[in-house]
C-alpha cells in the first residue's frame, strides 16, 4: 500500500470513529467486560503461582519424636539428620516451645487449650532442605527415607499441599482457556455484527470506493484498523478495570483467613499478561472485522 | 482492443438485454452505441466494466476475459477505466474536489498531485468556483461535469460514458465531447451511449444501433461492405 493510499485510510478511520463513536463504545465496552474477566483468571493463576514458588522456597518437613526419647537420643537423632546430604539445619521444637507455638498461633482464642497438660503436643524437628533438593520427588523421597528411622513417629512435609495448589493452578488454567474460548466465540460474534452493521452504513461508500477502482484492501483496510483500535482500547479498559479491582481487594477487603491470609500480597498482573491482553484484543477486534467484509466483499463486487 | 463474441444478458426471470451481441472496439476508437430506451446500452456498458456478468458469450479487453477476473481483476481492470454512469455515484459528505481527487488516490497516485489534477480538471469543466461545494449541493449538469472529471482523473485507456451529456447544454456538450476526443489522441477508447443519433451523428465517429438487445447496425461495418460491394 502506498503512502498516499495509508493517508486515505487513516482519514477514513477517523471519520468513521467520529460518526459512529457509540457504536464503537459500545463494542470496546463488551470486548473490555470480557477482556477482564479472562484477565481476572490470568490474575488469580499469576498469583497462585507466586504462591506456590513462596512455599516451595520455604519448604521444611516437619519430624515428630517419640515420647520415650531421652535428650542424650534426641541428641543423636538430631545430629544424625543434619549430616544428611539434602539437609540444611534442623531445628528442635520442645514440647513446651510446640505448645508456646501453638498458644501464639491461636491469639486471642488461646484460651480454649485452658485445662490441657503442656506437654499434650508432641516434640519435633523442623527439617530445612538445602535449595538444591527442593524439588517434588526429592523431598518425597527423603522424607520417605526419614519415616523408617527410628525415633520418628511420623513426618509430614507441605509438598502434599504444594501438590495438591499446583493441581488447583492447573485446573484453574484449563478453566481459564475454555472460558476464553467461550467468551471469545461470543465476542466474535458480537464484533461481527457490529462491523456488519458499520459495513451496511458504509455500503454506498464502499460500493463508490469499488466503482473507481480502490482495491480490496484499500476498501477493508478501515474497517481491519477500526476493528484492531476498539480490540485495543477495550483490553485497554480491562487491564485498567483489573488494577482498579486489586486495589479494591488490598484497600477493602479486611484480612482473610485462609489461603492467602492478607490480600496485600497480591500482585497485578505481569507486562507479559497485560501485552497478551492487549494483543488478544487487537486480534479480537481484527478478526471480526475480517471474517464480515469477506462475506459482503464477496456479496457487493460486481 | 474489446472483443464481445456472441454475448447475452438475461436479467432474472426472463428479460434479455442483450442477444447475441459480437463485435470488436479498437484501440483509441471513438463509438458511440446508440438505441431507443431499453435497446441494451447502458448494460453493454456494464458488461465492459464488469459491473454485469454476460449470461452467455465472452468479453475480452487486451486479451483479458473478463468473466474470469477476481475483484483484484476488477479493481485493475476499473483504475484503467473512466466511468461516467447515470448514476453519478460521489461520496455525499466529500467535496467535488475530495470525489475527483479521490479517484487518484485510490490507485496511490500522491495526495498532491491528486488534488492538482482534480483541481485542473474542474476548473476545465467550468466548476473551479464550485470545487468546493458537496455534490448534492449541484444542479445535475454540475454534478455530471463533476462526474466527468472523476472519469478523466487517472487517464484511462477506456471510457464509457453513458448519456454523457444530457444534463448539458450544447455548448457544455461539445466541451465535454471535446474532452474526450482530446483523451482519445493518447490511445484512449471511447464508447459513449446516447439515445440521441443527431447528437452521435454530429462527430463522424463510429456508430453502433441497438434495438431491443440486438446490433441492428454497425457503421464501421456499413463503410466496409459499402467499400467491398
Amino acid at each position: 500500500m502506498k503512502i498516499s493510499q495509508l493517508g486515505l485510510v487513516g482519514r477514513r478511520v477517523c471519520s468513521s470513529l467520529r460518526a459512529r463513536l457509540w457504536t464503537h463504545a459500545l463494542v470496546a465496552g463488551t470486548m473490555a467486560i470480557v477482556l477482564f474477566v479472562f484477565g481476572a483468571f490470568l490474575l488469580a493463576q499469576e498469583n497462585l503461582q507466586n504462591l506456590l514458588k513462596k512455599w516451595g522456597d520455604q519448604i521444611q518437613i516437619n519430624a515428630y519424636l517419640d515420647k520415650d526419647l531421652d535428650a542424650a537420643e534426641v541428641s543423636l537423632l538430631r545430629h544424625k539428620i543434619q549430616n544428611f546430604s539434602e539437609v540444611e539445619r534442623v531445628r528442635h521444637i520442645s514440647r513446651q516451645q510446640a505448645w508456646k507455638d501453638f498458644q501464639v498461633a491461636l491469639g486471642a482464642q488461646s484460651n480454649v487449650l485452658e485445662g490441657l497438660p503442656e506437654d499434650v503436643l508432641p516434640a519435633s524437628f523442623e527439617i530445612f532442605i538445602k535449595p538444591a533438593y527442593r524439588d517434588g520427588p526429592i523431598v518425597e523421597a527423603f522424607a520417605n527415607r526419614l519415616r523408617k528411622e527410628k525415633g520418628l513417629t511420623s513426618v509430614e512435609y507441605p509438598q502434599e499441599w504444594v501438590n495438591r495448589l499446583s493441581l488447583m493452578v492447573l485446573a484453574l488454567q484449563w478453566a481459564m482457556w475454555v472460558l476464553a474460548g467461550i467468551l471469545f466465540v461470543a465476542v466474535f460474534f458480537i464484533v461481527r455484527s457490529t462491523v456488519r452493521l458499520a459495513i451496511l452504513a458504509q455500503k454506498d461508500e464502499i460500493e463508490v470506493m469499488q466503482w473507481i477502482g480502490a482495491p480490496e484492501e484499500l476498501i477493508q483496510a478501515p474497517f481491519v484498523v477500526e476493528g484492531m483500535i476498539q480490540g485495543f482500547i477495550g483490553a485497554g479498559l480491562s487491564v485498567l478495570g483489573l488494577w482498579f479491582f486489586l486495589r479494591f481487594l488490598r484497600d477493602q477487603t479486611p484480612t482473610l483467613i485462609g489461603l492467602f491470609g492478607s490480600l496485600d500480597h497480591l500482585q497485578f498482573i505481569d507486562w507479559g499478561s497485560i501485552a497478551l491482553i492487549l494483543a488478544m484484543g487487537s486480534l479480537l477486534g481484527a478478526s471480526g472485522s475480517v471474517f464480515s467484509l469477506r462475506r459482503f466483499m464477496r456479496t457487493w463486487r460486481g | 482492443m474489446i472483443q464481445l463474441s456472441n454475448v447475452s444478458k438475461i436479467y432474472p426471470p426472463n428479460a434479455a438485454a442483450l442477444k447475441g451481441i459480437s463485435l470488436q472496439i479498437e484501440k483509441g476508437e471513438c463509438v458511440f452505441v446508440t438505441g431507443p430506451s431499453g435497446a441494451g446500452k447502458t448494460t453493454l456498458l456494464k458488461l465492459l466494466c464488469r459491473e454485469e456478468e454476460p449470461s452467455e458469450g465472452e468479453i475480452s479487453i487486451n486479451g483479458k476475459n473478463l468473466i474470469r477476473l477476481n475483484s483484484r481483476g476488477i479493481a485493475r481492470l476499473r483504475q484503467q477505466m473512466g466511468l461516467l454512469f447515470q448514476e453519478f455515484k460521489f461520496l455525499p459528505h466529500m467535496t467535488a474536489l475530495d470525489n475527483v481527487a479521490l479517484a487518484g488516490l485510490v490507485v496511490g497516485a500522491p495526495r498532491g498531485a491528486s488534488y492538482n489534477k482534480a483541481y485542473h480538471l474542474l476548473r476545465e469543466m467550468g466548476l473551479e468556483k464550485k470545487y468546493n461545494v458537496k455534490p448534492l449541493a449541484l444542479s445535475g449538469g454540475e454534478q455530471q461535469r463533476v462526474a466527468i472529471a472523476r472519469a478523466l482523473m487517472n487517464d484511462p485507456i477506456i471510457v464509457l460514458a453513458d448519456e454523457p451529456t444530457e444534463n448539458l447544454d450544447a455548448e457544455l456538450a461539445d466541451e465535454t465531447m471535446r474532452l474526450f476526443l482530446e483523451s482519445r489522441e493518447r490511445g484512449t477508447t471511447i464508447i459513449v451511449a446516447s439515445h440521441d443519433l443527431d447528437f452521435s451523428q454530429r462527430y463522424r465517429t463510429r456508430v453502433i444501433s441497438l434495438h431491443e438487445g440486438y446490433l441492428v447496425d454497425d457503421s464501421k461495418l456499413a463503410s466496409k461492405e459499402g467499400r467491398t460491394g
